[in-house]
Order: C-alpha cells, then sequence, then structure tokens
C-alpha cells in the first residue's frame, strides 16, 4: 500500500528555483506581464479607444490599470513587460520599465531573514487571494525563505492588501495595520489596489489603497502570479533577485 | 439575559466596535435569523479580517462557549456595485468585470453571462466557441475541487496532504494558463482574449498533460480515504437534511450530496454535453463527507468530460447554434452548473450595451443552507463546514 512518503518522494522536488533564477515562463505566462508595444509604433489612436480601462493613453501603457485583457494586441502590443515589475508609489504612467529597481530603500532590512505575513483582502474577487496563498504551496514553498504566513497581524511584519478598498473595509484595514508592530510593509497586491482595475469608479469604492494605507510595494497585474507578489516581499526585505 | 447589553455599559462607539461594527455601510445578513437567547449566550463576530477565511466577511456566531447555536453570515463588506454599474457598457466590456466578479468561477460566471446575452441579443454561436467555454468550466470545476479538498485537508492538519493536493491544484491553474493564456481565464472566453493554444497540437498537448494530474489525485484520493483521522473528522460535521436543502434551494454539490440528482448539465442537454457522458454525482448524507464525496467524483467525471471533448473537437469551425430563445426581445437568461452550483444571468441588452443584469449565485442559494447545519455545531466544525460548501464572498457582494 502506498504511503504519503511515497507518494510525495514519486512526485520529486516541485519547488521553483526563484529568487535564484528568474521566474520562468510556466510561472509566468504572458498574461503575467505588462503590454509593450511590439515594434516602434506609438500608441495609436485604436489601441487607446480599445482599451476598456484606459490603460493605455498618450504616453504609453500604465501598468498600474491594465487588467490584462489582451485586447491591445490587436494593436500591434505583445505582453513583454518585465517579470518582475513592482512600484513603490501608485503607478501613474511610468511606462512599462518604469518598476525602480535597485536602489529603493527596504523598510524591513532590519528585521534578518525571516518575515511573518498577513493577507487582508479588502473588496477583491478571490483570485488575488488564492494567488497569495498559493505562495504556501510546495511550487514556490516560501517557507525555504523564511517567509511564514500568521494569524494576526500582531504578529505580522507584511501586510498583503488584496481587492479594491471598498468604504466599509477601509477602518478593519486601517485597524489591522495599527495592530501590528514596527517595522512593517504594506504590498499592495493586484490591480484592484493599485487603481480600483477594472471596477475603477464603482459607486462606495476607493481609487487606490495609497489613500488608505502608506504602501511601500505596488504589485501590477489582474491577478499578478505568485513569483511577483514573492519577488516585491523580498524586496521590502531588502532580499531582491539581483540580475547577475 | 444574564449579561448586560453592550450598550448599557460602553459608550455607543465602542459598544459598536464590541459588535464588529466599524463604520461605512451595514453588513447584510447572508441568511435568515432566529433570534437566539439563553442562559449566558453571547454574540461573537468573527471577520471581516481573519486568516481562516481568507476573505473579508463576518460571522456573528451566537453561543453560550462550546456550541454554536446560531451562525450568521454577513455580507457586503466588498461590495463593488459590479452589475448596477453595468448599464450602459458594451456587453464585452461588461463580461470583462463579470469573469471578475468571483475569480475563482470567472469561467461559469463568463459563460452564463455569454449565453444570456447571446439569447437576449438572437446571435448564433460558433460551436467551437461552446466547446471551448466548457472546455473551460471542467478545468476549473476541477481547480475549485481540488482547491476545496486541499483547504479540508489543511484545516484537518494533513500536511504531507495538504500540500501535495495545494500542488495539484497549482498544477491545474499551470494547464489553464498553458491551454488559455491566462491562471485565471480572464478574457479567455472573450472575443480579443489572450491568445489560446487549442489548435490539433494544442488540444493532443493538453489531453497528454491532463493524464497525470487525473492519475496523482486518484492515489491522493486513495491516501485520504486510507486516513480514518481525516474521514472521521468530517463525517457528520454540518449535516444538511434532504428537506431543508431542496426547501431552501440549494445547487451543486451541496444539493447532490443530499441524495437529489440535480444538475444543470443534465437539465437540458445543450452543446457540447448532449454529445458527451456526464455522470451524475450523488451522495445521501447530506454532511461535510458527502459533499467532498460529490466533489471527487465530478472531479473524475470533469476529467473524464475533458478526455471526451478533447477527442471529439468539432472539427468543422463553421458550425453554429441558435441561441436559447430570448425570455423577451432583448432579455435573455443564461444557466450554468458552476463548481459550486447552478448559476443564473438574467441580462437586458438594448442595441449591445447592457441595459441590467441580474445574477443567482450557487454561493448566494447555499449560504442559508451553510448557516443552518452550524446550529449545534462546535467551533472546531467551522473551517470544515465553510470550505466544504465551497463559499465565496465575492459571489454574493457583487
Amino acid at each position: 500500500m502506498p504511503s504519503w512518503i511515497e507518494q510525495a518522494a514519486h512526485r520529486g522536488i516541485l519547488t521553483s528555483r526563484y529568487p535564484r533564477e528568474r521566474g520562468s515562463d510556466a510561472e509566468v505566462p504572458p498574461t503575467g506581464r505588462a503590454p509593450v508595444p511590439s515594434a516602434s509604433a506609438g500608441p495609436t489612436g485604436a489601441a487607446i479607444a480599445g482599451c476598456p480601462v484606459g490603460a493605455i493613453g498618450p504616453e504609453g501603457v500604465e501598468p498600474g490599470r491594465c487588467i490584462r485583457c489582451a485586447r491591445c494586441l490587436a494593436h500591434g502590443y505583445r505582453f513583454g513587460g518585465p517579470v518582475e515589475a513592482s512600484f513603490r508609489a501608485p503607478p501613474g504612467r511610468a511606462g512599462p520599465e518604469g518598476a525602480d529597481v535597485g536602489d529603493e530603500p527596504a523598510p524591513l532590512a532590519p528585521l534578518g531573514r525571516s518575515l511573518h505575513l498577513f493577507l487582508v483582502d479588502v473588496g477583491s474577487c478571490n483570485a488575488c487571494n488564492l494567488e497569495v496563498l498559493a505562495l504556501a504551496n510546495p511550487f514556490y514553498d516560501v517557507s525555504r525563505l523564511g517567509l511564514f504566513f500568521t494569524n494576526s497581524p500582531r504578529h505580522a511584519d507584511v501586510l498583503l492588501v488584496v481587492g479594491v478598498p471598498t468604504d466599509a473595509m477601509v477602518e478593519p484595514a486601517r485597524r489591522a495595520y495599527d495592530a501590528m508592530p514596527f517595522p512593517k510593509a504594506v504590498v499592495a497586491v493586484g490591480v484592484c489596489p493599485c487603481s480600483g482595475g477594472a471596477f475603477r469608479g464603482n459607486p462606495g469604492l476607493r481609487p487606490s489603497l495609497g489613500d488608505i494605507l502608506p504602501v511601500d510595494r505596488f504589485v501590477p497585474g489582474c491577478p499578478p502570479t505568485p513569483v511577483q507578489i514573492l519577488d516585491a516581499v523580498l524586496r521590502v526585505a531588502g532580499r531582491a533577485r539581483r540580475e547577475e | 439575559m444574564l449579561l448586560p447589553e453592550p450598550s448599557e455599559v460602553l459608550p455607543e462607539e465602542l459598544a459598536g466596535l464590541w459588535r464588529g461594527q466599524f463604520g461605512g455601510p451595514a453588513p447584510r445578513p447572508l441568511a435568515p435569523r432566529e433570534t437566539v437567547e439563553g442562559y449566558g449566550t453571547f454574540t461573537f463576530p468573527y471577520g471581516p479580517i481573519s486568516m481562516g477565511v481568507p476573505e473579508s466577511g463576518r460571522f456573528d456566531v451566537v453561543t453560550y462557549g462550546e456550541r454554536i447555536l446560531e451562525l450568521a453570515p454577513l455580507g457586503g463588506y466588498k461590495q463593488r456595485s459590479v452589475l448596477a454599474a453595468l448599464a450602459g457598457t458594451p456587453v464585452e466590456d461588461a463580461a470583462l468585470r463579470i469573469e471578475r466578479i468571483a475569480g475563482n468561477f470567472s469561467a461559469a460566471h463568463v459563460a452564463a453571462f455569454l449565453a444570456a446575452a447571446e439569447s437576449a441579443r438572437g446571435l448564433r454561436v460558433p460551436v467551437v466557441e461552446l466547446w471551448t467555454r466548457a472546455l473551460a468550466q471542467e478545468l476549473q470545476r476541477i481547480y475549485n475541487h481540488i482547491h476545496v479538498l486541499a483547504r479540508i485537508a489543511e484545516a484537518a492538519s494533513q500536511n504531507v496532504g495538504q500540500a501535495q493536493t495545494h500542488a495539484l491544484a497549482e498544477e491545474i491553474l499551470r494547464l489553464q494558463a498553458r491551454a488559455f493564456g491566462h491562471r485565471w481565464l480572464f478574457g479567455a472566453l472573450l472575443p480579443g482574449g489572450p491568445a489560446r493554444n487549442l489548435d490539433r497540437a494544442g488540444r493532443h498537448a493538453l489531453s497528454e498533460a491532463v493524464r497525470t494530474p487525473a492519475r496523482e489525485f486518484d492515489d491522493l484520493w486513495e491516501l485520504y480515504l486510507d486516513s480514518r483521522v481525516f474521514v472521521d473528522r468530517i463525517q457528520g460535521t454540518c449535516p444538511v437534511p434532504r428537506e431543508v436543502a431542496v426547501r431552501w434551494g440549494a445547487v451543486g454539490p451541496t444539493l447532490r450530496a443530499c441524495g437529489v440528482p440535480w444538475d444543470d448539465r443534465l437539465r437540458v442537454p445543450e452543446a457540447p454535453y448532449n454529445d458527451l457522458f456526464v455522470a451524475l454525482a450523488r451522495e445521501h448524507d447530506g454532511d461535510a463527507l458527502a459533499r467532498l464525496l460529490v466533489r471527487v467524483q465530478e472531479v473524475r467525471a470533469s476529467f473524464l468530460l475533458i478526455e471526451q471533448m478533447l477527442d471529439r473537437w468539432p472539427a468543422d469551425v463553421s458550425l453554429s447554434e441558435a441561441p436559447s430563445p430570448p425570455v423577451r426581445p432583448g432579455r435573455g437568461v443564461g444557466r450554468v452548473e458552476g463548481p459550486s452550483g447552478d448559476l443564473v444571468y438574467d441580462v437586458s441588452v438594448a442595441h449591445d450595451r447592457i441595459v441590467s443584469v441580474a445574477a443567482r449565485t450557487p454561493s448566494q442559494a447555499n449560504w442559508p443552507v451553510f448557516a443552518f447545519g452550524m446550529r449545534g455545531a462546535v467551533f472546531t466544525d467551522f473551517h470544515f463546514a465553510f470550505e466544504s460548501f465551497g463559499l465565496v464572498f465575492a459571489e454574493t457582494d457583487r
């Protein structure tokens, strides 16, 4: 009779080589990346008009508003943005390369190598929640990096916030933040806390999580892949993957 | 009442906090309530933020300390007003918002919405498109059922099992990304979505690729059944009598676990299900174990359906089918069997723009049954019961 141990051994090692190596295509499918114009062609009127969330403007693509619906692929765009693309500020029209890589402050660097994560949903569709929880599965296995999920904000160092902030969740989210000990960091996961995503402008919603909490990293994507969430968490700890 | 009301001993603001009210719109009850009173009873608010339930929603637990006398699920914390804000948007743009109502049920939502919109507009649908929608839905059903199994194993501290099962769920997400270009199938069923990989070579690769998770799932389930601790824990947990399920309109695995043979794919067989063998999953005990057994049978049935679909994929891409007749001109109803149950969309369209959209989601139908089943349970039953229903707050807070 087979046992759990045999079953696990039979499947072998599943764990990602991230952050030692770049996120693979299996980990970050094309829709995990921001669209970029494929040729030198700037944004055409058709591409701007065809974007259902207004993420394409005359200056380029704003990743913090893109919901990866792929409509712009018909207008000469392709999903070719960087794999690790998170932002310090609420994303403006920074362009696909606007992710500030390298010298950004790492608020949790003093904590050394172990961090505890707490998930707060302020109005998501559940996809981002599941992508955050997927960090614990054997494919990503964040405990190998000293990251753990905790059940109380009082034990948490990083608040992972998913969803577009609704009026009803403003106060609970603030309380969760206040309950955390210093030093602490907030990572906004998904396009919804960046800009409202697909629901931008609906009644009862706040335009950005930055209006409610001091956010350290915004991770765009609808939803971002676990590797990208992991990258943002490591970045606030000063442990991001460096390009050799 | 032995204990004083919080408003009698606390200033109003603190009394509100004690009840778990934080300002903003008032939370909305998701199930009918009976007022339970008695010696030493009090209300314990659980949520809206907790890691046990990774969504924002609240449960008011009426208890005297050990048993749950009454459980009142409260929604509205993540009310995003999606359906209300759709009026006036083009149908294709509306579909992008519909699939983001509940990300893990996106294929079912968008398929029901598109069916309703096509019926309202009287558009003929390419047969290949119907098959693609069904394929996406079956993949997503497998993902959701495996996810439920993993969450229940997690609650039961089956550490190796939950890790292996979560890994299997991740494998299904990657399969979805490979076939449809998106891990959660967003945009995948709409015109102009991410590139699909479902040509002959892609279908062949997919049918090869689903064999491994199908076999792994069978192996895992056998190991779970060998674990007496696991089976004992969920057997008899949160039972829902058949009369209650029928009277309160439960749907999906919850209803089928009570012995009611109802599956929307078999109600009026439409393409492609009229061409395929759909096995009806059914159990009789109505408890968490029965619901899990139904899900396990459905995972196997869905793997079989995928195999059949990829084997008999329509060769003629020019074929199309008439939509179901509209309720009245410009208004159509679409209905599919989602992972957690029967999902209905009612869409009114004028000049290719949305006039109004209404929906009845499986979570909406199952919340009252869940609340009923929790009466008399103990606190530690909560997670087994909650996960076994496959409830999503995002589906009611739309």
